[in-house]
């Protein structure tokens, strides 16, 4: 059953899949192609080091497509038929979800991976001069956790129906709306900032994204 | 040799088959020893529920007119010259009765009738 | 006597307009029944009650001794089940759509499937939202039997398809049940194609079930008589009188249901004269049957 299923992801996804495999392998390539260039300089290591805080956020920014990807497809087709032939096969609701969720995470093992190796060939051939340092272990890491909540997020909205994704999406809509309508009358309430606050700085769900995502740092 | 089953017919279709095949034996159409196709067969052919095949061969088990047996299909048995006689007087009955029944709609008499049966048979004969 | 189909009192509710109600099925084991009954009547909504599609509002279903919708998993693992419209994935091939399917059921049978393939002429490499209407009837017909299932549900498996396939689906189906007991429930509001194949009827009116019987009881009880001589007005009648359409200058033509052929001498009682019994198929049946519920005063609200 699960190779079925996986069979049936691998299908739906695999062509953006196949393209997130080469991003993540060459992501971590190409961003350090000017660093031997920028060693060679004085004020070589903050340079670089600034230039790769720049790139930062091409990571997580690649881990949340991922993840949206592999979710949205492993659920596309059922959506289409109203979730009839899912219904109509003889497991329960709970454990067709499991397979599917695992299905995904052995799908995004793949661009995980490669990230991994792209990070690990990256630093391997280039020279850091003292006081610098390479994480390839530790970005990889980091990746793997952002697109796996990504992925999970994603996933939890789009296995429920098409109302539980309008609620999510009424609510996101509602807040914009009401941040405006508190501008026009002058309040100090920052809605989005204190949401943003609470998702994204530590101890909120998604603290993993934010942040320096650093492949060479001090 | 089905083409008159009619679902339509108040008549059951099992009814139907057994007397079409009633008549076939009767008539020698089919000899005895000869095979009855299969219910498989015969249900996919016809289109209809293979228990309504099942109950026709039973009820032409139970009058003696084939034997099924276990596992080889159904055949048609020895039937005496006489019993054949009898069926086949039965079917023209049978005709007769469905023709009078029309005629009698249509409100054609007795003697009118006499007159074109005779006038058909012996333009038949010609 | 066991039912491979029961609901008992089933209930259930859609929107303001639509209500299923008080319905008792009774589906014998080894029956072909017809589900019959016209498009809206709630045909589909039984169908996907009975299979743990929608939850039922009140009462209870029992699917091959399982009880629904707890046990759904354990019925539909005996189910084949082809719904009003097709279902599976498009974006799969043939091949890959049986290989799909046959991993769920235990009691898949590939050499049944392979030999449907060829008789019906599906390619397997082709996509399913490549195939033509009648491919994807044939389609679903065979994932359903291929699996070996016990029951057969089928929601308007030939609505749209044309006669030639129509007839494929149909001669697979009988051929399926020739080899195996199974049940066949076969919604549809094609009559006469169920007037060949059922041996049960259930008619189906509003949400509610008007008539459950043998075809072939269903067939002999519904007589159209045409009857001169008989008073406006009738005392006790030994069968039901359905209709009574008066004509002026000719019989009066009634339609009555539970006729049995010595009721003639019933008419002598009353001073008038049956000229003749009428054979209604069951079409004739169904659409008397439904204008007289129709007619009658229904229950409270």
């Amino acid at each position: 059953m699960f190779r079925a299923i996986l069979f049936t992801q691998w299908k739906w996804a695999r062509l953006p899949l196949l393209l997130g495999i080469v991003a993540a392998f060459g992501l971590p390539l190409v961003v350090v192609q000017p660093l031997p260039s920028l060693f060679a300089e004085d004020a070589g290591a903050s340079l670089a080091i600034e230039f790769m805080a720049s790139f930062g956020p091409m990571f997580p920014l690649l881990a949340t497509l991922l993840g949206l990807i592999l979710a949205v497809s492993a659920w596309a087709a059922d959506h289409a038929g109203h979730h009839v032939y899912a219904l109509s096969l003889p497991l329960p609701r709970w454990q067709l979800v499991l397979y599917r969720l695992g299905s995904g995470l052995t799908l995004l093992a793949l661009p995980l991976l490669a990230l991994w190796f792209g990070a690990l060939l990256a630093t391997s051939i280039i020279d850091l001069p003292a006081g610098v340092r390479a994480y390839p272990s530790l970005l990889g890491l980091r990746f793997a956790l952002a697109t796996l909540v990504a992925f999970a997020l994603f996933f939890s909205i789009s296995a429920g129906t098409t109302r539980t994704a309008g609620v999510v999406l009424g609510t996101i809509v509602g807040m914009l709306l009401a941040q405006w309508a508190l501008a026009l009358v002058d309040s100090d309430v920052n809605l989005l900032g204190t949401l943003f606050d609470v998702l994204f700085v530590w101890p909120g769900p998604l603290d993993i994204f934010s942040g320096r995502w650093m492949l060479i740092d001090v | 040799m089905f083409d008159q089953i009619d679902p339509r017919s108040a008549v059951p279709l099992y009814a139907q088959i057994a007397g079409r095949l009633k008549v076939a034996i009767a008539s020698g159409e089919l000899r005895a020893g000869a095979g009855l196709p299969s219910v498989r067969q015969l249900a996919g052919q016809l289109r209809i529920n293979p228990a309504t095949v099942v109950q026709a061969y039973r009820d032409l088990e139970t009058e003696g007119f084939v034997e099924m047996r276990q596992g080889a299909g159904t055949f048609v048995r020895e039937v005496a010259p006489d019993r054949r006689t009898r069926e086949r007087d039965r079917e023209g009955r049978r005709l007769i009765r469905t023709m009078l029944a029309e005629a009698r709609r249509l409100g054609i008499g007795a003697e009118e009738l006499r007159t074109l049966l005779l006038e058909e048979l012996a333009g038949g004969a010609a | 006597m066991s039912f491979a189909i029961e609901t008992r009192d089933l209930g259930y509710r859609a929107g303001k307009t639509f209500e299923l109600r008080d319905l008792n099925l009774r589906v014998p084991r080894g029956a072909i029944y017809g589900y019959l009954g016209p498009n809206g009547s709630g045909k589909t909504t039984t169908i996907r009650l009975l299979l743990g599609l929608l939850r039922p509002g009140a009462g209870a279903i029992t699917v091959l001794g399982h009880a629904i919708p707890a046990e759904v998993p354990r019925a539909l693992a005996r189910t084949g089940y082809v719904p009003e419209r097709p279902h599976l994935y498009p974006s799969l091939t043939v091949e890959e759509s049986l290989r799909y399917h046959a991993a769920f059921f235990p009691g898949w049978d590939q050499r049944w499937a392979d030999e449907l393939l060829s008789r019906f002429g599906l390619a397997r490499t082709v996509l399913l939202s490549r195939l033509s209407k009648g491919e994807t009837g044939k389609l679903l017909l065979l994932q359903a039997l291929a699996q070996s299932p016990e029951l057969l549900v089928l929601d308007e498996p030939t609505d749209g398809l044309d006669p030639v396939v129509r007839r494929e689906v149909l001669t697979a189906l009988l051929d399926y049940v020739a080899q195996r007991d199974a049940t066949v429930f076969i919604s549809s509001h094609l009559v006469h194609e169920l007037e060949r194949i059922c041996d049960w009827v259930g008619v189906m009116d509003r949400g509610r079930l008007v008539a459950e019987m043998p075809m072939q009881s269903f067939k002999n009880g519904i007589k159209r008589l045409r009857v001169r001589g008989a008073p406006a007005l009738l005392g006790d009648t030994p069968f039901v009188v359905l209709a009574r359409h008066f004509v002026e200058g000719q019989a009066e033509t009634w339609i009555v249901r539970g006729w049995q052929a010595p009721m003639t001498q019933y008419f002598e009682g009353i001073g008038a004269r049956v000229q003749e019994v009428i054979d209604l198929d069951l079409e004739e049946g169904f659409v008397e049957l439904l204008s007289t519920a129709r007619t009658a005063p229904r229950g409270e609200g």
